[in-house]
């Protein structure tokens, strides 16, 4: 089950943090922004080291599960796994989910994956809404609720 | 195909207001077409993000204007950039043979005068797309006879 979801801008300016209440001990912002901003140091490092690899040995050393953009497990404390994608528009997205709930503790890489490539649909889908500005915290109540029901469905 | 014909005729529209525009604002010859480009500017930054959704990450810079090349042309004017070339230090220059925008209008010379108003738009396209992928950049535009246009592309590195 995930707990929190968020999309992080260019600069690392929180653009949307949402969550589900349901968890006692997550169910407040403050907490829920901690445990987003843990995993951006995880996620530069990981983006840093995949620019090196390509640059430094002119692409003969390329994985390609390094350009993908689903980063995969990031982080993880005793109470949360925190997942990772980044876009090519380096437009960055962060998943929360309980290990200490029995539908968290083991949920597959696979069902993080879809939904993540869900999020970033929706996200692509709030981004086309002309009243957006590039840049602006994302304020769309469509995309709020959207991405509430994609965290009960489907992790 | 109907769909083309619509953003070709509403493109030309949007010149025309915006040249509209600066007719009343001040009477100088001058046509002010930065609000035109600005328009592309926005309309590139939002089709970006799709159009890289299902796209690996990009190895490097050239990656990019490869991609430019190919889909993001294909998607916008259905066919690709015909020459790609780059000095390797942040210039590339995109040629295309059959613009277009200016495939209505006679060859040659003509209407050649006119030419900057219709590419305004996709220097803008350009510039916008780039930004999205945190490429700052000046998109220029060149067009020497009449279908085929070439886009400068400078690369602002800090």
């Amino acid at each position: 089950m995930a707990v929190c979801v968020a999309v992080i801008g260019k600069d690392n300016s929180p653009l949307y943090i949402g969550g589900i209440g349901n968890d006692t001990s997550t169910d407040n912002e403050l907490s829920r922004q901690w445990l987003v901003h843990t995993a951006l140091d995880a996620l530069e490092e990981r983006l840093t080291t995949t620019n090196n690899n390509t640059s430094g040995s002119n692409s003969n050393t390329t994985r390609t599960d390094m350009r993908d953009l689903y980063l995969g497990l990031l982080y993880s404390t005793d109470t949360h796994k925190i997942y990772g994608y980044v876009t090519n528009t380096r437009i960055k997205l962060v998943l929360v989910t309980s290990s200490t709930s029995p539908s968290g503790s083991n949920i597959r890489d696979a069902e993080v994956r879809t939904a993540l490539r869900r999020l970033h649909a929706l996200y692509a889908d709030a981004i086309c809404n002309p009243f957006h500005l590039p840049g602006d915290q994302i304020t769309s109540q469509k995309f709020d609720k959207q991405v509430k029901n994609l965290m009960l469905n489907n992790v | 195909m109907a769909d083309d014909i619509l953003f070709e005729l509403l493109h030309s529209e949007i010149i025309n207001y915006a040249l509209e525009q600066t007719k009343e604002n001040n009477d100088k010859k001058e046509s002010d077409l930065s609000v035109v480009e600005y328009i592309g500017f926005a309309a590139g930054y939002k089709i970006m993000e799709r159009l890289t959704r299902e796209w690996p990450r990009f190895k490097d810079e050239l990656d990019t204007m490869k991609f430019i090349c190919t889909d993001f042309w294909m998607c916008i004017y259905k066919k690709q950039i015909d020459n790609l070339r780059t000095n390797h230090q942040g210039v590339y220059v995109l040629q295309d043979n059959a613009f277009r925008f200016l495939t209505n209008f006679s060859n040659g010379h003509q209407y050649l005068e006119y030419a900057p108003r219709y590419v305004a738009y996709t220097c803008g396209l350009i510039r916008g797309g780039l930004a999205n992928l945190c490429i700052n950049s000046v998109v220029t535009a060149e067009v020497q006879s009449m279908p085929s246009c070439k886009f400068h592309i400078h690369v602002q590195r800090t």
